[in-house]
């Protein structure tokens, strides 16, 4: 039982981490292994400072915080500091997995489950080399603060990777087709899925074509526009940036045009999948968050302390890449909200132009980047033969005053490697989408 | 059975930064222990998060053999090697008030900045032991400071970063040299489109190309290097190295997690433009017949998988000046280039200055960078300068199509 003290604000955040890492390269085991790691992270704030401490001996989290509370100044008003006011004070137990833990699966029917699929990988004589991988994560989180907060909620992810360089001559290519989910049981009969994903890999590898550099009309997958909106506009929508510069807020007003009117994009933590945050890491519960709504900026992302410089509403967006980090502001499930076309009418006026199906990384400051791994031509409203290219590039704003086309479906995402990384906190997993999204003209280089 | 024995102990204090004022204290410690026994060609791994009991992880990792990993490799021999740094860079009770001056003095000079993000003090120590007598420790500490600067009123999320990673820690040359970028920052300058000799950081020049230097890519014939080793294809003046060197990366453990020592404390890749080297652990350097250049690294509990520390290239110039005179660009940040499976490489540049004769001139506008990667390590390769303009620096230049 954790004794918090007058004069202070506390939270403590403690995690329970179960991570099964199974992989294989060319049918040949490498790594089977499963990690169970408990870590807290705590923090004293004085109305002044705040001071965190990451520790793994749980036992003795009494002592961290009575460490914590003596390097901070009592102060007698805390309870009145604007943030500490901010603060929710939510109790609840949110378990989703608790009938499907990936803990209760044996790892043996795991390794079976990705040996099953690896034959698929080399059917195609130009693959060289391959790589499969089984991840998962089931974790248990608890949230405790000195405002009598107390939120115990799970998360989990699971999914399969698979990698191959294929070689043909002087033709090259390395590709990687994924899935993520939130059950062990929906990765089970992807055969179809994945032996197409390798199909077109070879097709690519052996059919792609260099691209003329130059401006194009181009539209971009659900993959591809769910990266677009995280890193052009979804970054620019977490506050702390605005914290340093107060001009900032002047020039980014709530109410200002900042994309083309068809365009919506939303934040929402309790979208299931790998960005499934219910409540934050400072205990804010999740909630559907407008960055843009028609084109106008609608919202921004917070933590407690962003609310209140900005004088807004908590979002639920304070989060950790795990206990070995405070909360700062970041993203859950980022995406693009749907038109009212269908694919072939998006791409039917498209006289010469491509469009980007999957990518390999983005990013985005005043100019974004989106490097694709498989792209398309599109010539006369049809799809055509793929090709390479390296990035597509643009200034941020102009390019989401230039998207004229939205299909009606909306696809969400998630993945089991990579994920978001902010400054020091690398990988934090996110889930984004969209549907498919035409740009009158983008940079293709 | 033989068996490798490793700890490894982290600390760091890391002070965030918002408008120039320092707002929080985070303080971390951490242990792990790592028990790999090899047996009839394969491994058995075992590792825990705090203090180790070797007798128990021992145990665990004999368990773990069952599961059947292939790992056929020999063991380092004897060999004693330490390298303590122990130095305090700066005590942790000063580092509050002497970060706060410091910040105080940069915000003085440099008024239209707002600056944000981290400053830290790191520490790591790592000691190897095998069944074989070998026995390697190493310590160290950095201070590093990641300060990102945002042009007051630009709506940006930040506009230019200061940062420096080092042993020592001079304010007073850190704010001489962020002063030059701050001057130059607010000078307009412009270059036509052409071809310019490019200055940036090695780490983001070759940093795309890692994947190229794995070795089952390699052998794979997938890489763009495939075909090239031994061979002598590239610049005279490329040798380019991974940096365990804790004198040109402080903190940096000399040793990979195989207990593999490089000479010069530096694995090679390229030697005077001959690729002498791969990316490659015991395991992948034995089943692919090539020599191992000791880039392994694991995680506490896992079997030993490929890692890199930081690019190194053997420096052709004493200063940038010498390495480039007349007209250069010089790249602070580029916004995530990426290279076709062709070779060609291509990036947006979000932050450039131009150069001429080593100095800071003025801000560019916004530019893509492009070029092909085997001209980025042949005839368009410049060389490379160490410790200008700042200690910690490690720059390339090479020649690139350049365009706004």
């Amino acid at each position: 039982m954790i004794e918090f003290k007058n004069d202070f604000y506390a939270d403590i955040r403690t995690e329970d981490r179960s991570r099964t890492v199974i992989s294989y390269t060319d049918g040949i085991l490498q790594e089977m292994k499963t990690s169970v790691e408990c870590r807290a992270f705590l923090r004293v704030y004085d109305g002044r400072m705040w001071y965190y401490a990451s520790v793994t001996d749980l036992a003795h989290l009494q002592k961290t915080l009575d460490g914590l509370y003596a390097a901070a100044t009592p102060n007698a008003q805390i309870l009145d500091d604007p943030v500490v006011r901010r603060f929710e004070r939510n109790r609840d137990t949110a378990l989703r997995f608790a009938d499907c833990s990936v803990r209760d699966i044996p790892a043996g029917e795991k390794q079976a489950l990705l040996l099953s699929y690896l034959p698929l990988l080399s059917e195609d004589s130009c693959v060289t080399t391959h790589k499969g991988l089984y991840l998962d994560r089931n974790s248990l989180f608890r949230f405790q603060s000195s405002l009598g907060a107390d939120i115990t909620y799970d998360y989990q992810t699971c999914g399969l990777s698979f990698t191959c360089s294929m070689t043909e001559g002087e033709k090259k290519f390395t590709g990687t087709w994924q899935k993520g989910v939130t059950r062990f049981d929906e990765l089970k009969g992807l055969n179809d899925e994945l032996r197409a994903a390798v199909a077109e890999e070879a097709y690519f590898m052996r059919n792609s074509v260099p691209v003329t550099p130059g401006k194009y009309p181009v539209v971009l997958s659900p993959e591809a526009a769910g990266v677009f909106a995280h890193e052009s506009f979804g970054h620019k929508s977490e506050s702390d940036f605005m914290l340093s510069d107060k001009s900032m807020r002047d020039e980014w007003q709530l109410g200002k045009t900042v994309g083309s009117s068809i365009l919506s994009i939303v934040d929402c933590g309790s979208v299931p999948g790998c960005g499934y945050v219910p409540y934050d890491d400072e205990g804010t519960r999740a909630r559907k968050n407008y960055l843009i709504k028609n084109g106008i900026l609608a919202g921004r992302l917070h933590s407690a302390q962003t609310a209140v410089a900005l004088d807004e509403a908590l979002t639920g967006n304070a989060r950790a890449t795990d206990c070995t980090f405070e909360p700062i502001v970041r993203m859950t499930t980022t995406y693009i909200e749907g038109g009212d076309l269908d694919f072939d009418q998006l791409i039917a006026p498209i006289k010469n132009g491509y469009f980007i199906k999957t990518i390999n990384h983005g990013s985005g400051m005043s100019i974004f980047t989106i490097a694709p791994s498989f792209a398309y031509e599109i010539v006369d409203g049809k799809l055509g033969r793929p090709v390479q290219i390296s990035v597509l590039t643009g200034s941020v704003f102009e390019t989401l005053g230039l998207i004229d086309g939205l299909t009606r479906d909306v696809h969400l995402l998630s993945f089991v490697t990579g994920g978001c990384g902010k400054m020091e906190q690398m990988n934090l997993p996110v889930g984004f989408g969209g549907p498919y999204v035409r740009v009158s003209s983008m940079n293709v280089q | 059975m033989e068996k490798e024995f490793l700890t490894e102990t982290h600390r760091s204090v890391t002070l965030n930064v918002t408008g120039g004022k320092i707002d929080s204290f985070r303080e971390k410690e951490e242990t792990t222990g790592t028990v790999r026994v090899y047996e009839n060609g394969c491994i058995g791994v075992a590792g825990c998060l705090g203090i180790p009991d070797e007798n128990a992880l021992t145990d665990k990792a004999r368990e773990a053999l069952a599961l059947g990993i292939p790992y056929p490799c020999k063991l380092g021999g004897a060999l004693e090697q330490e390298d303590l740094n122990e130095k305090e860079i700066i005590p942790v009770s000063e580092l509050i008030p002497t970060m706060q001056s410091f910040l105080d003095r940069l915000g003085d000079a440099c008024p239209r900045f707002a600056f944000s993000n981290k400053i830290s003090l790191n520490y790591r120590k790592t000691e190897y032991r095998n069944s074989l007598g070998r026995h390697l420790t190493s310590s160290g500490s950095n201070v590093d400071i990641q300060l990102l600067a945002q042009n007051r009123g630009s709506g940006n999320l930040f506009d230019t970063s200061f940062v420096y990673k080092g042993a020592d820690f001079d304010p007073d040359a850190l704010l001489s040299q962020f002063k030059k970028e701050y001057n130059a920052f607010y000078t307009s300058a412009d270059i036509a489109p052409g071809r310019y000799p490019v200055v940036m950081d090695i780490s983001d020049l070759f940093g795309g190309t890692l994947q190229h230097f794995i070795a089952e890519m390699y052998a794979s014939g997938a890489s763009l290097l495939s075909g090239k080793l031994g061979k002598k294809v590239f610049s005279d003046r490329l040798s380019l190295k991974n940096d365990m060197n804790p004198a040109t990366n402080p903190g940096v453990c000399f040793f990979d997690t195989e207990g593999c020592v490089a000479p010069d404390l530096r694995p090679t890749l390229i030697d005077r433009g001959t690729l002498v080297g791969l990316l490659t652990t015991k395991k992948s350097a034995e089943k692919l017949n090539l020599p191992n250049t000791g880039t392994a690294a694991a995680s506490y509990d896992g079997v030993p998988t490929l890692g890199f520390n930081r690019f190194y290239a053997e420096p052709t110039a004493p200063t940038l000046s010498a390495l480039v005179p007349g007209k250069a660009i010089y790249i602070v940040m580029t916004s995530g280039g990426d290279i076709t499976p062709g070779g060609h490489f291509a990036s947006p540049v979000q932050m450039a200055y131009l150069m001429e004769n080593g100095r800071l001139v003025g801000r560019l506008p916004e530019l893509n960078i492009g070029g092909d990667f085997s001209d980025f390590l042949g005839n368009d390769y410049i060389g490379a300068v160490r410790g200008d303009p700042s200690p910690d620096s490690m720059l390339c230049a090479v020649v690139m199509d350049v365009n706004m």
